[in-house]
């Protein structure tokens, strides 16, 4: 059977499917299932399928986990399914999309600020070491 | 009680009996190997799974259905009782036979794993945008676990595929395994193994062990020679005797060429024809070896087997001599 979302979106004229991050969790530790949902349904309400999850805060080893069903989260974008600027740079970073330009973007910029940082740092020092002459 | 225990004496005579002949047969298909070194990598060396090997094994390990069915841990049922004929009562112990047959499948001997140092692309420009690795995993039903996409994204950009351990502790968060922890207790610790060993509990600890890791893991592997050694030092044999740990004890000695506690045992408690088998084993494994060379040379089969071993390869020649001697007497006493 072919899952073509227009034909599924009878009630909601003009709406798609997306593949999104739902928030759940407790307060000060979040946690996001990656989730297909229709458009216009709130954030973490009834959704169509999970595919996947994200841990944003790393654990012992420093890592975060990120969960994704590769062959689903085919299926949805074959349907016709679109996909956020989060879920994207995660599919980015995973290797399954390419890399999203925020993600460089984001990175350069952090570089530029460390970079400005140690420069600042540096004058820092270097007049205290003058006062100290 | 007593027809059950006469039918066991009477299949595991069967077996034997099957054995004799079969080793007979063998020896003759061997082939001669010359006096190479052990370097040389062309002799067929006899690997874990093959077929005459596992048989072996099997026989060595020994069928106690009380051992196999001892009382485990499980929740209180009353017992049931059945009124049976004699063809039902056979039905059920061979039915018992099969269980203990899958209860006493050999847990596997594989190399070791190599480990994974795929690196899947290099992006030096994704460098500082965190301070935290990504671990992507793919949380797909029908892909079997070996082949599952397991990659890392570090902080200086790289993405790699996962190392072995983290493979197996990100399988057990998505799909947990019963009696599995993600982190290994710390039973399997040196320490904590040799507290274990003093209280003669090495069968729970290959439990858990196998239960744990992967079978060609580094862990399981140093585990369960640890337990074989402490086994070995101790002449413990009997403990493993009819669980199926016994195949791999009997391996790991068999390669290492230490067969001579382990044969002491057995003659100790009358178990010829495992002796036999055992020194068969060990001139498979090892046919360069001088008691392989004299038997092929003789064409020995049964006792002469083990006469050949004590002269050529074994440390405690004169025990193993003299138990075979005193078992020919009471064998020709007996059949009188």
């Amino acid at each position: 059977m072919v899952h073509l979302s227009s034909f599924l979106l009878t009630k909601y004229h003009g709406g798609h499917i997306v593949i999104r991050l739902a928030l759940g969790g407790a307060t000060n530790r979040p946690f996001y299932r990656i989730v297909a949902a229709y458009n216009k349904r709130a954030r973490d309400s009834k959704y169509i399928e999970q595919l996947g999850s994200y841990d944003p805060l790393p654990n012992i080893h420093n890592e975060k986990l990120v969960a994704f069903n590769y062959e689903r989260i085919k299926y949805w974008i074959a349907c016709g399914a679109h996909t956020t600027k989060p879920v994207a740079t995660l599919l980015g970073l995973a290797g399954f999309f390419p890399l999203h330009p925020m993600t460089i973007t984001e990175a350069e910029r952090r570089q530029k600020a460390a970079l400005t940082e140690e420069v600042k740092r540096e004058s820092q020092e270097q007049v205290e070491q003058k006062e100290a002459l | 009680m007593a027809a059950f225990s006469f039918t066991r004496c009477l299949v595991r005579s069967y077996f034997c009996v099957k054995c004799a002949t079969h080793v007979q047969t063998r020896l003759q298909t061997t082939t001669r190997m010359f006096c190479v070194s052990a370097s040389r990598s062309n002799v067929p060396k006899a690997q874990f799974t093959d077929t005459e090997v596992q048989d072996i094994l099997t026989k060595i390990t020994g069928l106690d259905l009380t051992k196999v069915f001892r009382p485990i841990r499980q929740q209180l049922t009353p017992p049931k009782y059945k009124l049976m004929t004699d063809t039902e009562l056979e039905e059920a112990v061979h039915k018992a036979d099969e269980q203990a047959k899958h209860l006493l499948k050999m847990p596997p001997v594989l190399p070791e794993r190599k480990p994974i140092n795929d690196v899947l692309s290099e992006d030096q420009m994704l460098e500082g945008m965190d301070t935290a690795k990504y671990v992507f995993t793919d949380i797909n039903f029908n892909v079997p676990h070996r082949e599952r996409f397991i990659v890392v994204r570090e902080p200086n950009g790289t993405l790699r595929k996962a190392t072995w351990n983290e493979r197996d502790r990100l399988i057990q968060v998505y799909f947990p395994k019963e009696g599995r922890k993600i982190t290994p207790p710390p039973i399997f610790k040196e320490e904590n193994l040799r507290v274990v060993f003093e209280q003669d509990r090495h069968e729970e600890a290959l439990n858990q062990c196998v239960v744990q890791f992967e079978p060609d893991s580094a862990e399981f592997k140093n585990v369960l020679m640890l337990t074989y050694e402490d086994i070995e030092k101790h002449g413990k044999y009997d403990l493993l005797r009819s669980t199926r740990f016994f195949g791999g004890l009997a391996w790991h000695l068999v390669n290492g060429r230490r067969i001579d506690g382990l044969l002491v045992d057995m003659l100790q408690r009358d178990l010829m024809q495992d002796a036999v088998r055992l020194v068969y084993l060990f001139n498979l494994v090892h046919p360069q070896s001088e008691s392989a060379q004299q038997a092929q040379g003789q064409q020995a089969a049964g006792l002469d087997l083990l006469k050949i071993y004590a002269q050529y390869e074994s440390n405690r020649a004169a025990f193993i001599e003299l138990a075979v001697q005193t078992y020919e007497q009471t064998e020709a006493l007996s059949s009188f």
